[in-house]
């Protein structure tokens, strides 16, 4: 059934021969020595056209006949239960076709869901919902953490009132303790204890394309557009909704505008769309409005973090500990310890954290969930200690990191940022625009696993079709599927045609974690070796060779190993096959002992700070990153110019702000959530970095979320670096470098 | 009013829809053109982008908006082009440029990247010159590929080096495959399209006719009731024209942001005028939004209204039958309370010519440095003789409920030398006349601290004067 091969695995300088055992009927991983043609290559998207055309249909766009306009009616309360819902004025108005109220008694955060109306047109729908009474009974509130916390703050699930921590509110959660070592001993040993406070903030996804669904019925069988980054979990949430087989649910996501984390499942709107159909017997689309993105779609936590870091002279990092809490909103997940945990050999660490209610929207998987928050404190406490026993950031780094590929990232970073230019004593310029260099570390885990599937199918034409049921969130898996097969068969791109974003086509899994490369590129390059292997039965037999001898599909041609002049081009061959068409579909192998199987990165940052209004100008990014083998040079660096802007964004701008008198957003729009527009961005040198990593077929590791775990940390070390002032709080706004400034000159204040 | 007739793309289209529905939702739900996104209603994401052509001289110029905010009634006898009318099988070079460059990901904001770039090649100014980036200033990615949309952007760049001006450059520009054919033919079929009489202005009535300058914040704040309003647009009744006449620089009450910034005059007597209005909003909210509009909003953080105060502006305000000359100043009575009667229009405003005597600057800090709502903003204009001050108008934003001039810090400033001590004192004196409160766009102590800074800036920009020590944080 397996069979074991020896495997080439690493990176330049780095090489390793590494026994695999891999299933008998895989393809074995890529050998570095292989010239590829297609993978690993600058290509273009081949959704390009349709994009730049805009003839890519989105969830939003889809326009069925006699399709109504639905919209939610949301909380305006923070915290209330709700004494009655009346909808009989809104039912009775012209053009109204459907309304639901939800059977909830309470709600707890401004822009939850109540009910929904469906209408023939949006402006009816609009009237519909004032006619909408709903009698709230309000009750107390708390949207800062801080309060939250508190005995006696008021609760976010009453019912939890009993389960309070000693001292602490029920809002606050049990603590979760990870340790590793023994954290005195290791205190005990470092020559040098460092403390820190540090604070960041609440982000929304602010996905461009909102969490739009539109929904239809024709009998018992519910069919839908999403805006999804998990087509096959809106089929099987909708199914068990409405208690009925996911073969009843079929879900379309063939383009959808952006998810970073927030678009899994049906959830209350996908669910209203469905219901709202049903009642009026009509497809019903609905789409929130970009408030209703900011308060109810989703959100990264914010933190409030308290570091001790113990270190030796010598360099060596003794003891972490972290404690931290943060409220996602009625949600949890606001947990920062990750890159502590995971980065750096220190054998000591602890690690303490809570979550903590308040009346907000839930918070949802935001790219790299907890990463950038955590790298936040943990590579700024990494220079303190590197300041304190005067020693570079960079070579207290290498010396306490065990990762060969991200100490390598290292140094090609520090190379091309020109690493020596940083000042050796920070704040130090004459001003008042000074200048500064600062580097922070990623780590990220999720390599993919079984289960993926791709349907292939080669036609007589010569065209070869690929399936999958799952959705690009914009990173380009219909172009490395197309780019894979297209290798495998030692074909032109052009001769594909990949068809994504339907739950009638194969599994894959959602787009989280970033999974979707490692999990479904192997799929599709197996599915492709298994075609070609039977490829290769009918050219034997064309070209009268022997069973089994070895063959090659390279350039659009077939032919035998030993004799290439025994040929024939694909174009003659496909037109052979029986009954015109092969269709091969196969799944993605577990994993196998890959090379590495944690993700590194680094990123360097360059800024200017105006140190007489405070701003702070990033002049360039230096991001080294890897993703094991790169599919395609161009989207692979998209990727990681997206992860750094976003984190730029995350560093200097973004905030999602309550008013805590009245619970309200005061910004929930962009015209003050505020996030990166190309005039703030710097030059990005996105550094992509090879490495055989071995785990799967096609060597594919992940990308989409380290890309922005550390930027936010690097400009605030080259912030220091520039003025000798620490920021320890995010957004790093001009109000804060300007009292940061202040506190640098007079720290008795 | 009757009929609102207009080009889209290549189509003629009549239509008595409403006057005040923005562009957008007619482009998607009337003619299901769904190229173009909706992503925030609000015109900060330019998802929705579309160009709109007028007339001018035998050509159509070109300019982007947000159709979010651009309402339907003012593209009568406009060439509107969304994404669906730029090709139809073969790719335009910015096209091409985006798939090649990798600038699309998830690609629901490219169709918006598409057309202000196709803008920017349409484009026969030089308002791009400083930076081509200006053209996609309004547009929002948030994957995001602003690094491949640039790379993309120069290239197209490059290839415009070769475009003739004036009227050949519309034949090259169909030649190269830039815009179809059929724009050739658009100057004449605008020309076709009858021209509408304005209505008569009422506001007496109990639902009085809603006048937008341009609409760029009403449509942000309520766009239902614009919809659903009378609504009348203030190109009907007041000029657009900025001209200088007897020592002032006369600027139309329908002039738009965008004519400020691409004025000759301006450019003349503001040679800072870009960088400025770089600051204060991306060009297709500069196409919309008036400056008339801006005065009249009165919010205490307008930018065009800070710098006007300093420029010693003042305003026409025309009723039917009478006309009268107000110091801006005396607009602002209280927070959003204006010293102007109901049926009052701001027909024109002007303001002294600026001289090689005069130092003029405008400064702002926001959290994100361009296109954010400012958390203080000031402006200065002197007038020197030899190192000593003869005139001074120093104004400031967000400091105060109303747009404030600071009328003792600049009383004081006549006759003081022009040095850094001066520059620290005004900055100090001016603390005295603000009651900044703290919002969230900062704190009351950040924000005089910004106020402070902002005036020391002003002197060492405008006047090259050293800053002193003391100034330094």
């Amino acid at each position: 059934m397996s069979q074991e091969i020896k495997s080439k695995l690493g990176f330049p300088g780095q090489w390793q021969e590494t026994t695999l055992r891999i299933p008998d009927d895989e393809p074995p991983p890529w050998d570095p020595s292989y010239k590829f043609q297609t993978v690993n290559k600058a290509v273009p998207r081949v959704d390009a056209f349709a994009k730049v055309t805009g003839r890519a249909t989105y969830t939003t766009d889809i326009r069925k006949p006699g399709l109504l306009y639905g919209r939610l009616l949301v909380s305006s309360h923070p915290s209330a239960t709700i004494k009655s819902i009346d909808v009989s004025k809104a039912k009775a108005l012209t053009g109204v076709k459907a309304v639901i109220a939800l059977p909830i008694k309470e709600v707890r955060f401004v822009g939850q869901e109540i009910a929904a109306v469906a209408a023939t047109s949006s402006q009816i729908a609009d009237d519909a919902l004032r006619l909408i009474k709903v009698e709230y009974d309000p009750r107390p509130f708390v949207v800062d953490v801080e309060t939250a916390r508190k005995e006696g703050a008021p609760l976010v699930f009453p019912k939890r009132a009993a389960q309070a921590p000693e001292g602490k509110s029920a809002n606050v959660t049990p603590q979760r303790i990870t340790k590793r070592g023994d954290i005195e001993a290791g205190f005990k040993r470092a020559e040098h204890i460092l403390e820190g406070q540090f604070r960041t903030q609440v982000q929304t996804h602010s996905c461009l394309e909102p969490h739009a669904f539109t929904a239809e019925w024709e009998g018992d069988q519910l069919t839908v557009w999403a805006s999804t980054q998990s087509t096959f979990s809106v089929r099987d949430e909708l199914a068990q909704v409405f208690e009925i087989s996911p073969s009843k649910v079929r879900v379309f996501s063939e383009y959808m505008g952006g998810g970073f984390g927030s678009k899994f499942g049906a959830r209350a709107s996908g669910k209203l769309a469905a219901m709202l159909a049903k009642e009026a017997k009509a497809p019903v689309c609905l789409i929130p409005s970009r408030k209703e993105e900011h308060l109810t779609h989703g959100n990264r936590p914010n933190s409030v973090q308290h570091f001790k870091m113990g270190v030796r002279n010598d360099g060596t990092i003794t003891a972490m500990q972290l404690t931290s809490y943060g409220t996602g909103g009625i949600a949890g997940g606001a947990a920062a310890t990750r890159p502590m945990l995971g980065l750096y050999r220190c054998p000591n660490k602890l690690a303490i954290d809570e979550d903590v209610f308040t009346h907000a929207g839930p918070a949802r998987a935001f790219r790299a969930p907890g990463h950038p928050q955590g790298a936040f404190s943990l590579e700024q406490m990494v220079d303190m200690c590197a300041e304190k026993i005067g020693m570079d950031p960079l070579q207290i780094r290498l010396q306490n990191d065990p990762h060969t590929v991200r100490r390598a990232q290292m140094e090609l970073g520090a190379k091309r940022i020109g690493w020596d230019r940083r000042n050796k004593t920070p704040g130090t310029q004459k001003g008042p625009i000074m200048r500064g260099l600062g580097m922070a570390s990623s780590l990220w885990y999720n390599t993919g696993s079984a289960g993926a599937e791709i349907l292939v199918k080669i036609h007589k034409d010569g065209r070869v079709e690929a399936f999958s049921g799952g959705q690009d969130i914009g990173t380009g898996i219909r172009t490395l599927i197309a780019q894979v097969v297209a290798e495998e068969l030692g074909i032109p791109l052009q001769l594909l045609h990949v068809h994504i974003g339907d739950t009638q086509h194969p599994y894959a899994p959602g787009s989280g974690g970033s999974k979707t490369t490692p999990c479904v590129t192997p799929a599709a390059r197996k599915a492709a070796f298994l075609a070609k292997q039977k490829l290769f039965d009918l050219a034997r037999t064309l070209l009268k060779l022997e069973p089994k001898t070895p063959m090659i599909a390279q350039q659009s041609r077939i032919f035998s190993k030993a004799d290439p002049k025994m040929s024939v081009d694909w174009a003659q061959l496909t037109r052979y096959l029986p009954n015109g068409i092969l269709s091969v579909q196969a799944t993605r192998a577990h994993n196998y002992a890959a090379y590495n199987n944690i993700i590194a990165g680094v990123q360097f940052a360059e800024v200017e700070v105006d140190t007489q209004t405070g701003l702070i100008r990033v002049l360039k990014i230096v991001a080294v990153h890897d993703c094991g083998l790169v599919l395609n040079k161009l989207t692979a660096r998209s990727q990681v110019n997206g992860g750094v802007i976003q984190g730029i964004s995350y560093a200097l701008f973004e905030d999602r702000i309550l008013d805590p008198r009245t619970g309200q957003m005061v910004n929930p729009n962009f015209e003050h959530y505020k996030i990166a527009g190309s005039r703030e961005i710097p030059e990005i040198d996105a550094v992509l970095f090879d490495v055989y990593a071995g785990s799967n077929n096609t060597h594919a590791l992940g990308l989409g979320e380290p890309t922005t775990v550390p930027t936010a940390a690097a400009i605030a070390n080259a912030v220091y670096n520039a003025t000798g002032a620490r920021l320890f709080e995010l957004p790093m706004t001009p109000d804060r470098v300007l009292k940061a400034l202040a506190q640098r000159r007079s720290p008795q204040k | 009013m009757a009929e609102i007739q207009f080009l889209l793309n290549d189509r003629l289209i009549k239509t008595s829809s409403q006057e005040g529905l923005v562009l957008l939702d007619f482009v998607r739900e009337h003619q299901r053109l769904t190229g173009t996104k909706i992503g925030c209603r609000e015109g900060d994401c330019g998802a929705c982008s579309v160009l709109i052509g007028t007339l001018e001289g035998e050509g159509v110029k070109y300019l982007p908006v947000t159709s979010c905010l651009f309402p339907l009634g003012r593209v009568h006898g406009m060439h509107v082009v969304t994404v669906e009318g730029l090709s139809k099988e073969t790719l335009t070079p910015v096209q091409r440029a985006m798939v090649e460059h990798s600038g699309t990901q998830c690609g629901f904001c490219t169709p918006g990247f598409v057309v202000s770039m196709t803008g920017f090649a349409l484009e026969s100014s030089s308002v791009y010159q400083d930076d081509p980036r200006d053209a996609i200033s309004g547009n929002i990615c948030r994957c995001t590929g602003y690094k491949s949309i640039e790379r993309a952007l120069s290239e197209v760049s490059e290839q415009l080096q070769q475009k003739p001006q004036g009227s050949e450059q519309m034949a090259w520009l169909i030649e190269k495959g830039f815009v179809p054919p059929y724009f050739a033919g658009i100057p004449a079929r605008l020309r076709a399209i009858p021209a509408r009489r304005p209505a008569e202005l009422t506001s007496s009535t109990s639902a009085p006719t809603v006048l937008l300058g341009g609409g760029s914040d009403l449509n942000v704040q309520r766009p239902e009731a614009i919809r659903d309003a009378d609504v009348a647009f203030a190109q009907d009744y007041a000029s657009t024209a900025i001209e200088e006449q007897d020592g002032f620089v006369y600027i139309g009450g329908a002039a738009t942001m965008e004519d400020l910034n691409r004025s000759p005059l301006i450019a003349q007597t503001l040679p800072s005028i870009r960088a400025w209005m770089r600051l204060v909003a991306s060009t297709p909210i500069r196409t919309i939004a008036s400056i008339a509009g801006n005065l009249v909003n009165a919010s205490p953080i307008g930018d065009v209204t800070i710098l006007m105060l300093a420029l010693g502006a003042e305003i026409e305000l025309s009723a039917q039958h009478a006309q009268r000359w107000l110091p801006l100043e005396e607009l602002y009575l209280g927070y959003k309370t204006l010293s102007k009667q109901q049926g009052e229009i701001l027909s024109r405003l002007r303001f002294p010519s600026t001289t090689p005597q005069s130092r003029v600057n405008f400064e702002k800090v926001s959290k994100r440095t361009f296109l954010d709502i400012a958390s203080v903003n000031a402006a200065m204009r002197l007038e020197v003789q030899g190192d000593i001050i003869q005139k001074a108008r120093l104004s400031a934003g967000g400091v105060a409920p109303i747009p404030k001039l600071l009328r003792e810090t600049s009383r004081w400033l006549v006759g003081q030398p022009l040095t850094g001590e001066t520059a620290l004192e005004a900055a100090q004196r001016a603390q005295s006349e603000v009651q900044p409160i703290s919002d969230i766009r900062g704190s009351a102590d950040y924000k005089r601290l910004l106020l402070r800074q902002l005036v020391m800036a002003h002197f060492a920009e405008a006047t090259a004067i050293p800053v002193v020590k003391e100034a330094l944080l």
